[in-house]
């Protein structure tokens, strides 16, 4: 652990934070017998995208902005990257940034970020990733519990925002950092949020709630309810018919756990969900689809769909080799211009 | 007899689940059985730090490296040790907890007493006299389910849970105590209140109470 103080310098300022803004990496894993969630972005793919357009570690600490845009102002000539459900706007040029892109910002400059309805999350890289405190192994916000990210809390307005590379030189940072970089490829994980169905295998719990409740679930379209959260996702629709919903003893649980409390109203759990639930799991969302997850916004209609194993296996590969396919090509300075010309589009 | 379990859980988890026989050796047993696997995962980083819940352990693994099927058969020789005997007492630490009973800070006592039929300072009597043990972790950052509460003063949780419970509130629910060591919602029923800070991110480890400690509470 290091001291309280940030090293690197002030890039940017928050004019307004938005819904929710805190910083998040790729979270704190194992310590659930302290009681600590994994936590970490929500989507995890997005992350990555903003994080690997800057030369970042793919799980460097970012910004992840919530449901309302935030806006900041440059306080250096700084590249930053945007990833996700928003996209950027630079006011006086007015120039867009698609997510998926990097852009340079003068000292001064204001950058709007605005959703653009794929989902719920956009993600803001900055050079060498958030220079906060690292605390119990993670730059994460635990929002719940008050600690880690930018003092344990959501951004506000008029907090100074630390990047741990040197902005605009490429120093303190590796090598690839271009001024006007975009993702190639469309593995932006955003552009497919809306209507698929989230794939699941059956819970583990599944068998014991009756042969009803998985079928119920993957019959209906669900909404997500307002009353959802980091921790996890509501559902509204026709209550599950199961035919045991009896507590059970606490257990370890997983992100993408499609739980059964007793009133029959299932709820999906997020990545800051409790290490131990006590409700019975009917079905858990695949790896392959956990950023889809993470990017369902309040009143999205929901869907699950049953697959096999050797389909959740074949879905991760698939994901991950177009990730790592377009991550070759942005080391090659490959743009997604040259991409979209060269398929004639 | 039904031994252990193991079922998948997602395309990233196996859940080994043990048969029941009572909240302290079930929770005994999972912690054991927990460690082994610890012991496996550091020859195999397939493998995820494990979770042990009540009579549980979940075992996080790589999905693109294994399956639950792999799993389980990696995990089935540790299972026939489950029915070793109980080795007793835990090897943890002894923590004294001092708890101001009733009033503003536990504000459900004279309720539970009420509802068990004995007066409010046999409650505590009670409550205090029993050497708790750290079962497993979990509903927050430094929570620890603690057991096991006597008979005599078990109740259930509150029918619809508080939105916003203290932090230090010393709470019992079924066969269960507790502490909440950050103010957050709550159903579990309030008896008293601790200065004691149960979580704190900076210390190592950062949670005062852990798994196979032994807890005694005072009155303040």
């Amino acid at each position: 652990m290091r001291d309280d103080t940030p090293a690197g310098r002030p890039v940017l300022e928050v004019i307004d934070p938005g819904l929710l803004l805190a910083v998040q990496d790729g979270g704190r894993p194992g310590l659930s017998s302290q009681g600590v969630t994994r936590g970490g972005a929500a989507d995890s793919r997005s992350l990555a995208v903003a994080n690997s357009l800057l030369g970042n570690a793919p799980d460097a600490a970012a910004l992840e902005a919530t449901l309302i845009g935030p806006t900041f102002r440059a306080l250096a000539t700084v590249t930053v990257a945007v990833a996700g459900a928003m996209a950027g706007r630079v006011d006086r040029t007015g120039e867009r940034v698609a997510p998926g892109t990097s852009v340079t910002l003068a000292a001064g400059q204001e950058l709007v970020l605005e959703p653009t309805g794929d989902g719920a999350r956009g993600y803001l890289a900055v050079p060498g990733g958030i220079d906060v405190p690292i605390v119990l192994g993670s730059r994460s916000t635990a929002l719940g519990a008050g600690f880690g990210g930018f003092e344990g809390r959501a951004l506000r307005q008029g907090d100074r925002i630390a990047a741990i590379g040197v902005p605009g030189t490429g120093q303190g940072t590796r090598a690839f950092i271009q001024p006007h970089a975009h993702w190639p490829g469309d593995a932006v994980p955003a552009r497919v949020t809306a209507t698929a169905p989230l794939r699941v295998l059956p819970g583990p719990h599944a068998k014991g709630l009756g042969p009803d409740a998985l079928a119920s679930l993957v019959a209906q379209t669900w909404t997500m309810s307002s009353a959802s959260d980091r921790v996890g996702i509501r559902l509204d629709g026709a209550t599950l018919r199961a035919s045991a919903t009896g507590g059970l003893a606490s257990h370890g649980v997983v992100t993408g756990s499609v739980q059964v409390p007793p009133d029959g109203r299932p709820i999906v759990l997020l990545v800051d969900h409790q290490p131990t639930g006590g409700y019975p799991v009917v079905a858990v969302v695949i790896t392959a689809d956990l950023g889809r997850l993470g990017q369902l916004a309040p009143g999205a209609p929901v869907r699950f769909q049953e697959v096999t194993p050797d389909d959740a296996r074949e879905a991760l590969v698939r994901s991950d080799t177009a990730f790592a396919s377009s991550l070759a090509l942005l080391r090659e300075g490959v743009g997604w211009d040259e991409l979209w010309h060269g398929a004639g589009a | 007899m039904n031994g252990p379990r193991i079922v998948a859980f997602g395309d990233a988890a196996v859940l080994v689940e043990l048969e029941q026989r009572g909240v302290v050796a079930d929770a005994r047993r999972a912690r054991r059985l927990a460690a082994a696997i610890d012991g496996l995962r550091t020859r195999d980083p397939r493998l995820g730090v494990p979770v042990a819940a009540a009579a549980s352990v979940l075992v996080p693994f790589e999905p693109r490296a294994t399956d639950a099927a792999a799993v389980g058969a990696l995990l089935a020789p540790l299972l026939d040790s489950d029915d070793g005997p109980d080795d007793g007492a835990a090897a943890g630490t002894e923590r004294v907890i001092a708890v101001r009973y009733g009033g503003d800070d536990g504000p459900d006592l004279d309720a539970v007493a009420m509802e068990c039929g004995l007066s409010v300072d046999r409650v505590i009597e009670l409550h205090a006299a029993t050497a708790y043990e750290v079962l497993f972790a979990g509903f927050a950052p430094g929570f620890a389910y603690l057991g096991e509460l006597p008979a005599a003063i078990r109740v259930p949780r509150l029918a619809t849970p508080r939105t916003r419970v203290p932090a230090g509130s010393v709470a019992i629910a079924g066969s269960m105590t507790a502490i909440y060591p950050q103010a957050s919602p709550g159903g579990w029923r309030l008896i008293g209140r601790t200065d004691a800070r149960l979580f704190d991110p900076a210390a190592t480890p950062p949670a005062l109470l852990r798994p196979g400690d032994r807890v005694r509470f005072v009155p303040a």
